[in-house]
């Protein structure tokens, strides 16, 4: 009898599971090429009448010349000072009386640019997006004022931050070849000192429908949509530019580098950077769920330890940075005050050496997949933030579909697999380890 | 037939997908989609607890949020305690301790989290029942340990000191001391003695005293019809009991009566922030609220209003500056604020308050208005996509009692402001006279630039906790020798300096209504002549060639010896400042002060033969402002008022000296370097 209830309780347990993937709406789109090389996908939500257009560009800051750097990010500011059609100013300007919203914003990898319309301006918003794929103006009144405004972006968003520093810090130290040793927002001296032509040469190379791509979603009649793409993006000459791209593998960091930053805080903050493998691969997602694992919750094993019962840090956290390339995971901590650094980062390594040695516990590992199937159905709420993802998957993936089947990538992950890339690469010689430290400890 | 159907429409395509297109032609819109506002559905539970349902299907989430309607707390010598008894609540009960509520949140991917205003809950539909458990739990159970309080308010003083670096924290809390006041809840500022005050006792209290059903509201919102909600909200919140809960009244605060300058330190600060703000008396729901909205919209939302447009777009001082003019059922606000690079902070407050002044001046345009409406609307429209929009519609006519149709008529009333209506609202709502403007930055850099807004040429310096400060403190590291140094750079460095072998300065001045001129002379190393004339003629002369001095007056002509001798000897070198350490002079720095308004470095100056003065060097400039001496008359000030340039070194063309009683100003109007002296001028 007891045998039973048992049996009954597992055969529930595994039809609970079956409800994962059925629970989960499946998220429909089509997707097609133009001639041109535009790949474009479309996908239907009639809840609100509003739709999102947007363009990914296969472009961020890896794209870059070392010594220009921070030109990805320069054109999100570029691209709305106006095109052969539309004046200088005018960009939000028509979206705004359009009702409608737009924003961008460029990563290590990809920029995205989108609009989010009324769905009876859809055609608006693919005029804008096709306008500047085909002539933005790239002239140097435009040039000049957002060289002035990106200046003072860094200054705001990183230098006058405590702390706002720390991710260029960390990654000059964890790569010395690879373009993800400088930040997106790049080098204000790079973008004075650059020159209007190689802005028009950026812009001729990378913003192209071969290497771009459209999402549609929304409030959308697909036959018509088609028809309007077309409309608006046939005619964009493809690229002439070869976009291939040399692939630069860092070489391994082979030994842990150490350093101590003295900035404006009050609080110290120590951070460890450990060199992982690229978003998609199979380590990535183990390493994702270790992440989360060691810092998601309340009940998670960093903030329980540290933060709750050892109260030794005021935060802290581990993430693998999402980058489509190699790059690294992060665990980082705040210490409350009178903590010595070294003390907390010892309680962060043993924290770690806890999953290199240990199995996590059956729980802990179901605890892991109920997180993952929550922020995963979550995560697809908005309209807005489908068409990102969809952007992104095929960007980087080439697999669109991925939005649906990324969950089973978690669920196949095996606690084995958490232990093992723990092993792996969250080891000492493969990591850069900072300790930002208020000025006034200077010696 | 078929076919050339088939054909017919492939050519039909072809055509229209080569017809030349005309991008010059913005598209038309097509017709206005309809908008619907989604229904919340409402019932009362018989202890007072009233429930909306907001139903949406889409995704299997349900989300529960528990709000309180109830009067801010003022929290007096305990500030921090209401919002630590909010967080404490899941922070165990009879039954779990944290460490076990943590883990059966987590456990089911599901988020609870509690607040002095009350409870958030969410998870899967399948978890919910798991979910409401653990709600309602912390809801009736906490027991606020004593070793979690003493966590709490260890991260709390741990969280201070990191805010003590955030310009906006700082601004924020500087803001509401001046705004609001320390008799205003609003006003009251977190200190590590408030927190240091909280006990178990104060969160037990508070916890009793306002969580009742009588002054609350459950949203539910998801997967979930309200058959399902009315069984669910009985199961778990019928039992919960009811009891008055106490209220409280606050007087609203006074406005400012002119406008009132404040700055605020930032350690090594790049930028500044600056802020534009004062009160508003605008409950939710007034009637103006709509108008006033949009009347704002023109002046700072969005890249399109005037102050982005101005500041970053035409200036490119800025990412970005906005305006925001919010209801509040005590005391709603005007804030215009921005980041900038420090050198242009007091222009930056110059185009802030043109802006502010132009929208009083002069009507906006159609365009800017349709811009702002089209906006508006698209915004409201994008906002129904969450379900919480619509809970949080309900809640609100409920909460601030307006009309059942306050939403469903929101874009007709939006849609009818015009023009008349914002310069109205500008008028009665734009009041930079009544103004706070405040920096937070680098202090020294910019406090002196913002004086002129200040109708009494006052700035008022404020810290971290909202409190006066007389003056910056000394930054860590700096010695007297490193300001001196400064003081030389700020002359025009010390290779211009050395490359002076003499220089004269003539000057004018007025004594108890007679005008007076004087000619200085000085030459390397210590040779000096001072020369007072009336109306042509020479009426005094001091003079020292280096080696012996005498003086000239009106009462005859006598030598100078001995130990005044000495004195003047060392007092007439040119330059010292580049010399100290050689020629025997002790430097000690004495603190900050503050000279005509202008934060400065007090220096200690003696020289070999062991007199002191006192210099005061200028914390932005690095100039010398004022200098300090002993005379048998007494203390001798001199202050500088104006520097000029000549031959790349910066003297000063305007002084005030005064001794004892005395004052008088003179103004050198001829200054030459390394001309117009000769060995003639140091004849004994």
């Amino acid at each position: 009898m007891k045998n039973c209830f048992l049996l009954l309780a597992f055969t529930f347990l595994v039809a609970g599971f079956g409800s994962v993937n059925a629970q989960l709406n499946k998220i429909n789109f089509e997707e097609f090429d133009l001639d041109n090389g535009l790949h474009v996908i479309l996908h239907q939500d009639k809840s609100t009448p509003n739709v999102t257009v947007s363009v990914m560009y296969n472009v961020g800051s890896k794209h870059e010349d070392p010594s220009r750097t921070g030109f990805a990010h320069f054109f999100e500011h570029l691209m709305f000072e106006g095109t052969e059609n539309i004046d200088r100013g005018q960009y939000f300007k028509i979206v705004q009386n359009a009702g409608g919203t737009l924003n961008a914003n460029t990563s290590n990898d990809r920029t995205y640019y989108y609009e989010i319309m009324p769905s009876n301006q859809l055609e608006l918003g693919l005029w804008l997006e096709s306008e500047r794929m085909l002539h933005a103006k790239v002239d140097s009144v435009g040039i000049a004022t957002q060289k002035g405004v990106v200046i003072e972006e860094k200054k705001q968003t990183t230098d006058n931050q405590p702390y706002g520093t720390i991710m260029q810090e960390t990654m000059k130290r964890a790569f010395k070849v690879h373009p993800y040793r400088w930040q997106v927002i790049g080098d204000p001296d790079h973008i004075r000192a650059a020159k209007d032509e190689e802005f028009q040469m950026f812009y001729e190379k990378f913003y192209v429908p071969n290497n771009a791509v459209l999402v549609l979603a929304g409030d959308i009649e697909m036959e018509s949509a088609k028809q309007l793409v077309k409309k608006y993006f046939a005619d964009i000459p493809t690229g002439k530019h070869d976009l291939a791209r040399e692939l630069i593998v860092e070489p391994d960091l082979n030994g842990e580098v150490r350093d101590t930053i003295y900035d404006n805080v009050q609080l110290p903050l120590i951070l460890q950077a450990y060199r992982t493998p690229a978003m998609g691969t199979d380590d990535y997602y183990a390493l994702d769920m270790l992440g989360t694992l060691l810092s998601k919750g309340q009940s998670s094993r960093m903030y329980k330890s540290l933060v709750d019962e050892q109260q030794m840090a005021l935060q802290a956290g581990s993430f693998a940075m999402p980058f489509n390339e190699p790059s690294v995971t992060l665990a980082y901590a705040l210490p409350n005050m009178g903590v010595e650094c070294k003390d907390l980062e010892n309680a962060i390594d043993a924290e770690i050496a806890k999953v290199r040695d240990e199995l996590i516990s059956e729980r802990e590992f179901q605890k892991l997949k109920n997180q993952y199937e929550n922020d995963i159905v979550k995560g697809n709420m908005k309209v807005a933030t489908r068409a990102n993802s969809l952007a992104r998957y095929y960007t980087y993936f080439k697999n669109t579909n991925m939005i649906n089947t990324e969950l089973d990538k978690y669920l196949a992950v095996s606690r084995e697999d958490i232990q093992r890339v723990a092993q792996k690469y969250l080891v000492e010689d493969n990591r850069v380890v900072l300790y930002y430290l208020p000025k006034s400890q200077q010696q | 037939m078929k076919k050339t159907l088939f054909l017919f429409l492939t050519l039909l395509v072809a055509l229209s997908t080569q017809a030349q297109l005309d991008r010059s032609q913005m598209p038309e819109a097509g017709p206005a989609p309809k908008i619907n506002i989604g229904k919340a559905k409402s019932f009362e539970l018989k202890n007072g607890l009233k429930v909306f349902v907001v139903e949406n299907h889409n995704v299997p989430v349900v989300s529960y949020t528990l709000s309180l309607d109830i009067d801010p707390v003022l929290e007096g010598d305990k500030v921090g305690y209401v919002s630590m008894a909010g967080d404490l609540m899941r922070s165990g009960t009879t039954t779990k301790t944290k460490a076990e509520i943590d883990e059966a949140i987590d456990f089911i991917g599901g988020s609870v989290t509690t607040h002095s205003g009350g409870i958030y809950a969410s998870s899967l539909k399948k978890h919910s029942d798991v979910l409401l458990g653990l709600m309602t739990d912390v809801l009736y159970n906490p027991v606020f340990p004593q070793e979690e309080l003493e966590k709490s308010i260890k991260q709390t003083l741990t969280g201070i000191t990191s805010q003590k670096d955030d310009p906006k924290a700082i601004a924020g809390n500087v803001s509401d001391a001046i705004l609001y006041g320390d008799k205003h809840p609003y006003g009251e500022i977190m200190t590590e003695a408030t927190v240091e005050n909280i006990t178990v006792e104060d969160c037990k209290n508070y916890y009793e005293t306002y969580f009742r059903p009588n002054v609350a509201y459950l949203v539910i919102v998801g997967d979930i019809t309200l058959k399902e909600a009315k069984k669910q909200t009985k199961k778990y919140f019928a039992k919960w009991e009811e009891k008055e809960v106490p209220t409280h009244k606050y007087e609203y605060p006074k406005n400012l009566d002119k406008p009132f300058l404040a700055v605020s330190n930032k350690d090594g600060a790049t930028q500044s922030t600056v802020v534009v703000t004062y009160n508003v008396d605008m409950k939710p729901g007034h009637p103006d609220a709509i108008k006033a909205k949009v009347m704002n919209a023109i002046l700072g939302s969005g890249m399109n209003g005037r102050l982005t447009q101005n500041l970053r777009e035409d200036k490119a001082w800025t990412y970005g500056a906005y305006s925001s003019l919010s209801t509040d059922e005590l005391v709603g606000s005007f804030n215009a604020s921005t980041q900038v690079r420090t050198s242009v902070t007091d222009s930056t407050v110059t185009e802030i308050l043109f802006e502010m002044n132009g929208l009083r001046s002069d009507i906006a345009t159609e365009e800017e208005l349709n811009l702002v409406l089209n906006s508006m609307t698209g915004s409201f429209s994008r906002s129904l996509e969450s379900p919480s929009t619509v809970a949080r519609f309900a809640l609100n006519i409920q909460k601030y009692n307006l009309p059942e149709d306050y939403y469903e008529t929101y874009l007709e009333k939006l849609n009818a402001v015009t023009l008349e209506d914002v310069k109205a609202m500008a008028d009665k709502y734009i009041t930079p006279d009544n103004a706070l403007i405040l920096a937070v930055g680098d202090v020294p850099a910019m406090k002196s630039t913002l004086k002129p807004f200040a109708k009494d040429g006052e700035v008022v310096m404020y810290n971290y906790y909202g409190e006066v400060v007389k003056s910056m403190p000394l930054p860590a590291g700096l010695t007297a020798e490193k300001v001196v140094a400064d003081y030389v750079d700020a002359m025009g460095g010390a290779e211009a300096v050395n490359a002076v072998d003499s220089y004269m300065m003539e000057g004018k001045m007025s004594i108890q209504g007679m005008a007076l001129n004087m000619k200085l002379f000085n030459s390397r190393p210590n040779k000096t002549c001072v020369e007072t004339y009336m109306q042509g003629n020479l009426v005094s002369k001091q003079v020292c060639n280096g080696e012996a001095a005498k003086a000239i007056s009106p009462m005859g002509e006598q030598n100078i010896e001995g130990e005044m001798l000495e004195n003047m000897k060392a007092e007439a070198i040119i330059f010292p400042e580049t010399q100290y350490a050689e020629l025997g002079f002790k430097l000690e720095l004495l603190g900050v002060d503050n000279v005509e308004g202008e934060d400065v470095f007090k220096v200690k100056i003696v020289n070999p033969l062991g007199k002191a003065k006192t210099a005061f060097f200028s914390r932005e400039s690095g100039l010398k402002l004022k200098e300090i001496s002993e005379t048998p008359q007494g203390n001798s000030v001199t202050l500088v008022k104006e520097y000029t340039e000549v031959n790349g070194i910066k003297f000063p063309k305007l002084i005030t000296q005064s001794v004892g009683p005395q004052s008088f100003d003179i103004e050198f109007e001829v200054i030459k370097v390394n001309e117009g002296v000769s060995e003639e001028n140091f004849k004994i």
